[in-house]
């Protein structure tokens, strides 16, 4: 086998398949040159992997650098427990939320609008009522001026009826008296022109 | 690694949608293969730290731009790549192979201090195109079809870099005549 088709750095380097490996290491065994180079490349691989690596002064900063740190909204999302115990704590402040809302804040609301509608209503009521009150015065008022008037003009018919009554009572006596004393004068004359006759 | 890969998946997935949690998760399993991929690149400790974060940083941008999450080391490699590159680039305008490999150090046994040592000058002597053939060949782990990916390569030239490169190494950590490393 010719040396120069066999690749001894490949073979320390690891760069061969298997086969190739085998026919390396068979040509090595036979040849005393190809043999001592491949024990200097040896050692030159065991003298190279025996640096070993050192240790960074310091992480990197890219772990803690501010500026590549999440934002917390970052943090809470990417993290499932977070995330979880977020939900959770909302999920319990909405519910606190909703009851203080609901036992608070709607008296302070009803407060507030109360006092505004109080008002709206108050000014509305008193409106209408002095509106009614008004209007069911005047309308006694009306009612009691026009009643007066009826009893009134009752009684004045009732008095001019009684007066008329009256007055003809006083006439139909008047006419009877008159109508005595024309019989009482009729008889009287009668009475003295019989005398005057019989006297005769 | 198969799982690894899942789980970037789904780390990547959750990202792509702004997890940045995610994402934190993802950064913490690559910087630290990424900052020694940079370190041994660039050489500089503190240079290194910071195009890490500009990795990361980057990544985070344009991770929607990212079609195959099965391809995330890659492409974060080649971000890496990218922005070692641009800083060497800026430092040194010239990128040129450093030493010369010729007059390589003769170290046939070494301790581990040295041997750490002497693994690391190696690896400077090296243009940045060979030492980051190496770093992502031998250090991540990647083939050669992937580092074209990363590098914008043929896989012949990626080839071409990791065997000059390893010729170089051979000639200071294992020079002719070394019988092992302890």
């Amino acid at each position: 086998m010719n040396c120069s088709t066999i690749d001894l750095k490949a073979y320390v380097l690891g760069e061969l398949p298997e086969s190739e490996r085998g026919r390396v290491a068979g040509h090595v065994r036979d040849c005393a040159s190809c043999g001592e180079e491949l024990e200097r490349l040896n050692l030159t691989h065991l003298a190279l992997v025996s640096l070993r690596d050192e240790e960074a002064p310091r992480r990197i900063a890219f772990v803690s650098d501010k500026v590549f740190e999440p934002r917390w909204w970052q943090r809470m999302w990417q993290s499932g427990p977070v995330m979880g115990f977020a939900s959770a704590a909302v999920l319990a402040c909405a519910i606190l939320a909703h009851g203080a809302m609901r036992t608070a804040t709607t008296p302070r609301a009803a407060a507030v609008d109360t006092a505004a509608i109080e008002r709206q209503v108050s000014a509305g009521v008193n409106e209408r009522l002095n509106e009614a009150v008004t209007q069911a015065v005047t309308k006694a008022v009306a009612d009691s001026e026009a009643r007066q008037k009826r009893e009134t003009a009752t009684l004045l018919a009732a008095v001019d009826q009684k007066y008329e009554f009256q007055r003809k009572a006083d006439l139909a006596a008047v006419a009877t008296n008159m109508d005595i004393m024309r019989k009482e004068q009729a008889r009287m004359f009668m009475a003295s022109t019989g005398l005057e006759m019989r006297a005769q | 690694m198969i799982f690894r890969e899942v789980e970037d998946r789904d780390l990547i997935a959750k990202a792509r949608r702004g997890d940045v949690d995610a994402y934190s998760i993802l950064v913490s399993r690559w910087e630290k293969r990424i900052f020694n991929y940079l370190l041994r690149l660039v050489g500089n400790r503190e240079e290194a730290m910071d195009l890490s974060q500009d990795v990361f940083l980057k990544a985070w941008q344009n991770l929607k731009k990212l079609e195959d999450a099965g391809r995330f080391s890659s492409w974060l490699f080649r971000i890496a790549h990218n922005e070692a590159f641009s800083l060497l680039r800026k430092n040194r305008p010239e990128v040129e192979l450093s030493g010369d490999p010729t007059v390589a150090d003769r170290a046939p046994r070494l301790f581990p201090v040295e041997l750490t040592l002497a693994v690391e000058r190696a690896l400077t002597r090296l243009s940045d195109d060979q030492r980051e053939a190496i770093l992502l060949k031998v250090y991540q782990g990647f083939k050669f079809e992937e580092m074209a990916e990363i590098l914008g390569c043929p896989v012949s030239t990626i080839k071409s870099r990791v065997y000059a490169a390893l010729d170089l190494l051979k000639d200071t950590l294992a020079p002719v005549g070394a019988r092992g490393v302890q």
